[in-house]
């Protein structure tokens, strides 16, 4: 049941109306109900069965963690906990991916051992609530929580539907105590709530997947695409892939409003970052706040004495991690790798950077910062090559012919589906997206906005027009879903 | 000379800033600079100069510049 389902248009009124006429007692269990519903609709048996086992483990490792004596006991717990939910993760979601490059390096050997062939799991959501499970035990480990003693809310934690299938990656600490706080009605709440779920809607359905067409168009095929399609490919890509998982998360976001609850902000204008750094705390926030707490800092703390070379290490290790929890493929792995080894140069490069900067005398420069975001962009781009490829010989490909057989006039542009109406519609809504984006954060612009009910319900509808008129027809699937 | 004072030079010294005042409820959005690829170096000048070693988890935990003070007065004393 996608965010973008007639379904689910039906199940959230529904869900909403029922939480709302249930007392402050019994309102976990109508969400704790609805979400393992939420995800039975996926029609997959196994996964409700799956949660369920993850989060009775993880509950249980929680209490003998806490109560375990001595740091060797807590420490064997905490792995023990850490590793029954990276195994449900491995047997999930990368088996087929071992069997496979096991039995290709046997071949490679020329070793006589049969590998048997392993079928993949469907495993939407699996990866978000076992990143939650293992870091609320090493939160716990910490000593920055305490073990939830209500198996009820902790499984409502795990599997809150609006975060269930692609985040947000909530910690315990922000979430738990926002489910047990008493509900009242808050008019601002529901209306703020709607209106980002239709916003989510608009970026998912309007742009991201008109710039599906062209991107699919281009990459399904690459060695049918011109130099300037490639290059344009890739661009609508990063934003497809950004307008539908902000698009997602929006749609989350507003959800999560309505029952007065507040998710993590997943993005803040990743493609304005001035460094690959800077990009990743604009990206995907709750996952690369994740991937820092949680491996590269205990990493880097592991090899301080190396010193930058430990921090580099640790930077590269982080983003393999990150690169394979996508999913279980080469593409994958490299897209990682390449955040990792960006980042590793910047650690070696930063030192030199401002001496640089005052050499060429540009340190002043108001020109300075767009330089940065475009180097930041592209080294981004280059890397969604490899995330999106559908073979690593297509991504070699396109890194070889990026700039040939360029073509000439803008029927060059253009590829099939993919029409100069759509192209000025993706120009005219991208506009839109980032004027609103930045009127948002303007307070006067805001006052106004809350003060002015003609304008605000002139805004609604003229939402309502857009998603009726100009939203694509493919009910597409969102694309984190996959991961 | 007083622990704060150690500490602040330590912070001088990591951050190249000879006009930092440390004080306990400060954290890493104060400092210019003090981000968590940075953070590393200020652990271990830190150490060298107090003569000490963190754990893990209490590298990991601290929330401002008062825990670490904390923890660096229990460890040296």
């Amino acid at each position: 049941m996608p965010f973008n389902s007639l379904h689910y248009f039906i199940f959230l009124p529904i869900v909403y109306l029922v939480f709302y006429l249930a007392g402050d007692r019994a309102r976990w269990g109508v969400l704790l109900a609805a979400s393992f519903g939420f995800y039975c609709a996926l029609k997959v048996p196994y996964l409700p069965v799956v949660l369920t086992l993850v989060t009775l483990t993880t509950y249980c490792f929680g209490i003998w963690l806490h109560k375990a004596q001595g740091t060797r006991a807590k420490l064997a717990v905490l792995w023990g906990g850490i590793a029954s939910n990276v195994l449900v993760l491995v047997l999930m979601k990368y088996l087929p991916f071992f069997s496979e490059n096991l039995g290709g390096l046997c071949r490679l050997l020329s070793l006589q051992v049969e590998v048997p062939t392993v079928r993949a799991f469907v495993a939407i959501g699996v990866s978000y609530f076992v990143f939650q499970a293992i870091s609320y035990l090493i939160d716990i480990y910490f000593e920055v929580e305490e073990p939830e003693p209500h198996l009820g809310y902790f499984a409502l934690y795990l599997s809150f539907f609006p975060k269930l299938l692609q985040g947000p990656i909530e910690r315990a600490g922000d979430l738990l105590p926002q489910l047990k706080t008493p509900y009242r009605f808050d008019y601002d709440n529901m209306r703020y709530g709607m209106l980002l779920f239709a916003w989510g809607l608009f970026k998912k359905v309007v742009l991201a997947d008109r710039l599906g067409i062209y991107a699919d168009a281009v990459y399904n095929d690459v060695h049918a695409a011109t130099g300037l399609q490639l290059l344009l490919g890739t661009y609508a890509y990063a934003f497809q892939i950004f307008m539908d998982f902000s698009g997602y998360t929006d749609m989350a976001l507003g959800t999560a409003r309505l029952f007065n609850i507040n998710l993590t902000q997943n993005f803040n204008s990743p493609y304005l970052a001035t460094s690959v750094a800077d990009f990743w705390r604009r990206w995907h926030i709750s996952f690369s706040r994740w991937i820092l707490d949680y491996i590269f800092k205990p990493l880097q703390m592991q090899w301080r004495d190396w010193r930058t070379w430990g921090t580099a290490a640790a930077l590269v290790v982080a983003f393999l991690v990150s690169g394979i929890w996508h999913g279980a493929s080469w593409g994958f792995v490299i897209w990682g790798g390449l955040h990792g080894l960006y980042m590793a140069c910047s650690v070696f490069y930063k030192p030199y950077q401002k001496k640089i900067y005052q050499s060429l005398g540009i340190q002043k420069s108001r020109y300075l910062k767009y330089w940065q975001m475009l180097v930041t962009f592209h080294l981004v781009c280059f890397a969604w090559v490899f995330f999106r490829v559908n073979s690593l010989g297509d991504a070699l490909y396109i890194c070889r012919f990026p700039f040939e057989r360029a073509g000439r006039g803008l029927h060059n542009v253009l590829v099939h589906g993919f029409d100069t109406e759509d192209a000025r519609l993706v120009l005219i809504a991208g506009a839109l997206v980032a004027l609103c984006g930045t009127l948002a954060r303007n307070e006067r612009v805001l006052s106004a906005w809350n003060r002015h009910g003609a304008l605000r319900w002139l805004s609604y509808n003229a939402l309502l027009l857009a998603l009726i008129f100009l939203g694509t027809k493919s009910q597409a699937s969102f694309i984190y879903f996959n991961f | 000379m007083e622990l704060q004072e150690r500490l602040n030079e330590v912070f001088c010294q990591v951050f190249d800033d000879e006009d930092i005042r440390i004080a306990p409820e400060m954290t890493a959005d104060d400092v210019d600079g003090w981000d968590s690829l940075s953070h590393v170096n200020l652990i271990v000048a830190v150490e060298s100069t107090f003569g000490i070693r963190f754990t893990h988890k209490e590298v990991l935990t601290f929330k401002n510049i008062g825990d670490l003070m904390n923890c660096i007065a229990a460890k040296v004393q």
